[in-house]
């Protein structure tokens, strides 16, 4: 089901020439109510996939932007059933692949199997572990696999061919390429190193390759996407606005949709 | 989780870590290999060890505590970390990590400190081997442990604040794994306890295993035996399991670790990880999965010392191993009793014990009616308590 999403996806944009355009938000930010207004943005932005993060308060993998929008969710009183809820309402109104980045702590709280199965009843198609590397991925990747949750890794600069090759075993959904080394954020300009580890992973593997960490404006999206990637991920330039939004009382629904919008465009090659 | 496979403690530890760092974990585990079996490089380690940090350190038989506690029935020692150069059992693994990070070629070190006392250790270590030095420390810690954050800038080190979360050792550690996340090709994270992924709990458990060796070998002389039970503080739990390392295998020998109970367990102001309460559950902080304080939907809780070194939510995954395997047992003592002992351990014998080490004292002075005649114990000194007595005094001032 959710492997065929992905694919889905990844394969019409192919065919017509484009990158798949992915927002990220953190779920519950900046409260229950608001995180829909943000979904149904990108959604009517033209986001072709979503990537949620599930809100945690050490996300060691994650620049001050994603940090203050998981404090700002966990304020609002967050917890296993509030997401659970959420999802299952976006799911209600998009039928595009939902991925979720989580931390290790959070599904071990559940427990593997009760995280999956409930996962998968709302609708999450994909599951990436900031903090679990396929070594430590057993027993999280049995239940993903009986739930048919597809799996996401991470490959970076630093990660030699062999253990991409490695990696890319391990993944039936889209592989994470994060587009520089450090955490989320937005950077003023984009890494040199992207093009050379997505043309190193191309020609190890045909997956779909997703790109993210420090894109942020229409360029730096048309310069990955002519680069190979299968799909651009946008986080923290759009968490930005969700938090300038919450900070001035206002909905974010119509900039972030302006937003998505521009991005969007840039990832059509034709 | 698979079972003791490498990198476990029983079922505990593991290498929790975003992708970006995995070669550098991998190059770390691996150099350390080749470390500890280059005879040049072990026999500098040595030989700062001997000149530089003064080990072995002294152990001290506390004669005037034991008279006061038990008339004299008991034989109650000191392992001397107090007397360590920078004052406390880490310079020991610090100097073992920046030869270590030398022998990988990195010029930078970078660590999280809580009491202070691992920063001031690594920026020690760095000055002396020439490398840059950068020190991640909570805003809280750096107001309650003020001389150390003065002591780090006079060695060179740049102190980095951190004002996320609760703005103590926990939050360090997040930001000092950001930093590494970016800077892996140069920097090595010189983790302070026995914490962390895969192989950072094993690097510094062997660092800091000299003093549970030469403690064996002090307290066979002094007493012509082994000791019926060995005492140390856990926070992240180094100098604790340092000691402990050279008597597992001794069936016969008692290890007892005490951690923080801050205000007590009935809220949340304490840092009890290894005493059932409702707060503690095993769960993957900062690279390891051990017993962590959480809260009912899963978020890291912050937690409450007196002593900054305790104030952690986490705990080393072999102490989680060692507690569920029976092995070693697990308690608590308060601010309130930490500072009374403190106070004692200033009185009775002329030392004044760190903040922390003062925890393990109050579990002595709580023990004392209970031991038998001519039992013999070893309580880890872990450090000096120079660094606390503006929190001493505070706390004296808010409770007295």
């Amino acid at each position: 089901m959710s492997m065929a999403r992905y694919q889905n996806v990844f394969d019409n944009l192919k065919k017509r020439g484009e990158a798949a355009f992915i927002p990220f938000a953190i779920a519950g930010d900046p409260n229950p109510d608001a995180f829909i207004d943000v979904v149904t943005a990108y959604v009517k932005g033209g986001a072709d996939v979503l990537e949620i993060g599930y809100p945690f308060s050490d996300p060691v993998a994650d620049g001050p932007v994603n940090q203050r929008a998981s404090q700002r969710a966990i304020r609002a009183g967050f917890d296993h059933h509030t997401f659970f809820t959420l999802i299952k309402k976006v799911r209600m109104f998009t039928d595009i692949p939902i991925g979720l980045l989580a931390y290790a702590n959070t599904i071990n709280h559940l427990g593997s199997d009760t995280f999956c199965k409930k996962a998968a009843s709302v609708g999450i198609d994909s599951i990436l572990v900031a903090d679990m590397p396929p070594e430590e991925s057993h027993e999280l990747g049995k239940s993903m696999r009986k739930y048919g949750i597809g799996r996401v890794f991470i490959v970076s600069e630093f990660t030699p061919d062999e253990r991409m090759r490695y990696i890319c075993g391990f993944i039936d959904s889209f592989i994470y390429v994060v587009s520089r080394p450090g955490t989320t954020g937005v950077d003023a300009t984009l890494s040199t190193s992207v093009k050379t580890t997505l043309a190193r992973l191309k020609k190890i593997t045909d997956k779909p390759a997703a790109v993210g960490f420090g894109i942020s404006t229409p360029e730096h999206v048309r310069e990955v996407a002519r680069a190979g990637a299968d799909g651009i991920i946008v986080g923290s330039a759009l968490v930005t606005e969700i938090e300038k939004s919450a900070q001035r009382g206002v909905s974010p629904y119509n900039i972030l949709k302006k937003k998505v919008n521009l991005l969007k465009a840039e990832t059509i090659l034709k | 989780m698979a079972k003791s496979k490498k990198g476990y403690f029983g079922r505990f530890g593991g290498t929790f870590a975003p992708e970006t760092l995995m070669p550098a974990l991998r190059e770390a585990d691996e150099a350390f290999g080749r470390f500890r079996t280059e005879a040049h490089w072990q026999a500098e380690y040595r030989r700062l060890l001997e000149s530089y940090c003064g080990r072995p350190t002294a152990l001290y038989e506390a004669v005037n505590l034991s008279r006061r506690l038990t008339d004299g029935r008991a034989r109650i020692f000191f392992k001397r970390e107090d007397l360590n150069h920078t004052g406390a059992h880490k310079i020991t693994n610090a100097l073992g990590q920046a030869l270590l990070a030398r022998f990988m070629g990195k010029e930078r070190l970078i660590a999280e400190t809580g009491a202070g006392q691992h920063g001031v250790a690594t920026a020690t270590a760095a000055a002396l081997l020439g490398m840059d030095c950068d020190i991640f420390m909570g805003t809280v810690d750096m107001e309650r442990q003020k001389p150390n954050v003065f002591r780090m800038h006079l060695l060179g080190a740049r102190v980095i604040p951190v004002d996320s979360g609760g703005k103590t050792l926990k939050d360090a550690v997040n930001e000092a794994m950001r930093d590494w996340t970016r800077t892996v090709a140069n920097t090595h994270y010189a983790f302070g306890s026995a914490l962390g992924p895969h192989p950072f709990p094993m690097i510094v458990r062997e660092f800091q295993s000299v003093i549970g060796k030469e403690c064996r070998a002090q307290i066979k002389k002094a007493a012509g035996r082994l000791p019926d039970e060995v005492i140390a503080c856990v926070g992240g739990g180094s100098n604790a399991i340092g000691i402990f390392s050279a008597f597992v295998k001794d069936k016969g020998v008692k290890l007892t670790g005490v951690e923080a109970g801050g205000e007590g367990l009935r809220g949340t102001k304490h840092a009890v990880r290894l005493t059932m309460s409702p707060h503690t559950k095993p769960g993957i902080l900062h690279g390891a999965y051990s017993y962590v304080l959480q809260d009912k939907a899963g978020q890291i809780a912050d937690t409450h010392s007196v002593s900054a070194g305790l104030d952690y939510s986490g705990v080393g995954p072999e102490h989680a191993h060692l507690f569920e395997s029976g092995r070693a047992g697990y308690t608590y003592a308060t601010d309130k009793e930490a500072v009374a002992a403190f106070k004692i351990l200033c009185e009775t014998e002329g030392i004044i014990p760190a903040l922390e080490s003062s925890h393990a004292i109050a579990y002595i002075i709580k023990q004392a009616p209970k031991l038998v005649d001519g039992s013999v114990v070893v309580v880890n000194l872990s450090g000096r308590g120079d660094k606390d007595i503006d929190s001493v005094a505070k706390f004296m001032g808010n409770i007295f």
